[in-house]
């Protein structure tokens, strides 16, 4: 890869790496508000989101390619990532004395809130773009424009 | 091949003249240069030849080795490289937007996101093509009013 290649690749990681901070961050509000709301923690509970997003985000450039994927061997990739995360987290969830795993919504609820992250993050990312093709658009209106006059 | 160019004066039009034994794939291509150059191009459908106005052109496709150009109903067989055919008309709105792909802007109608990065040209007819991550910058550029990389 070139050096311009490897900046792009970080920029891109360290962008999802902040996205998938604060959706963690929100997400442990909402679960911890709703389902364990007498818990205290440590300071230490800081470093969860901050742990949690960088196992999203290396999951998310394992899978991730240089070439133009096909939408089918995207969507593979998209679940291989989510796999991925989803067994990285229960399996941190499973050896970490401070998550109760013993309660049975813990896991599922562990699960189903990676899920709610993983397509929160796809969503915003989408909306970005979004923005970005409208911006498009409105500049190739205007280019347009221009070489009709030219013409 | 013996080149001549000779000076007229400008009483008189100016003319490319092409003398040759057989029609080669030499000779061929210097027609569709010469071609593409009054704004039109040599391209072949169902075996017959046609001249094809660059502007109504909305892309041109490089597929196993060969380059198909699409108006807005039909498509033609030219036979040039999609890298030839890309200098030819850098100066006639079209861009490069993918690896085997070029478009004409003109004929784009929007842009919108595709997945993972990617973004889809909806041209004017209807059609739908990709534009890959890698030429989005060259594409913005282009379109803020410089020249493509």
């Amino acid at each position: 890869m070139t050096r311009s290649g490897w900046k792009k690749l970080l920029i891109s990681a360290l962008r999802l790496y902040t996205l998938l901070v604060a959706l963690i961050t929100v997400l442990m509000i909402i679960l911890g508000t709703l389902l364990d709301r007498g818990r205290v923690f440590s300071y230490e509970a800081f470093f969860s989101p901050l742990l949690y997003a960088l196992i999203g985000t290396a999951a998310a450039m394992v899978t991730r390619s240089d070439k133009e994927p096909s939408v089918r061997s995207l969507i593979i990739r998209k679940v291989i990532s989510l796999l991925l995360i989803e067994g990285a987290i229960l399996f941190l969830a499973l050896n970490s004395p401070a998550i109760p795993t013993e309660k049975s919504w813990v896991l599922p609820g562990l699960a189903l809130g990676v899920l709610a992250v993983f397509v929160l993050a796809h969503v915003i990312q989408y909306a970005a773009d979004s923005k970005e093709a409208e911006q498009l658009s409105a500049d190739l209106a205007r280019y347009q424009e221009k070489q009709t006059g030219r013409i | 091949m013996k080149l001549e160019i000779r000076k007229v004066p400008e009483s008189e039009p100016e003319t490319v003249e092409i003398r040759y034994h057989w029609v080669t794939s030499e000779i061929q291509e210097i027609i569709s240069f010469v071609k593409s150059r009054q704004g039109q191009l040599s391209a072949a459908r169902d075996g017959k030849r046609f001249e094809v106005p660059v502007v109504d052109l909305f892309y041109a496709e490089s597929v196993d080795d060969r380059v198909f150009l699409y108006t807005a109903s039909d498509s033609y067989e030219i036979r040039m490289k999609l890298y030839e055919l890309e200098d030819l008309l850098k100066n006639k709105c079209f861009l490069r937007i993918s690896k085997s792909m070029l478009v004409n802007l003109m004929k784009v109608s929007s842009v919108r996101p595709a997945l993972n990065g990617r973004f889809s040209a909806i041209l004017k007819n209807g059609e739908e093509i990709i534009i890959s991550r890698k030429y989005v910058p060259a594409l913005k550029q282009v379109l803020k009013g410089g020249e493509a990389r």
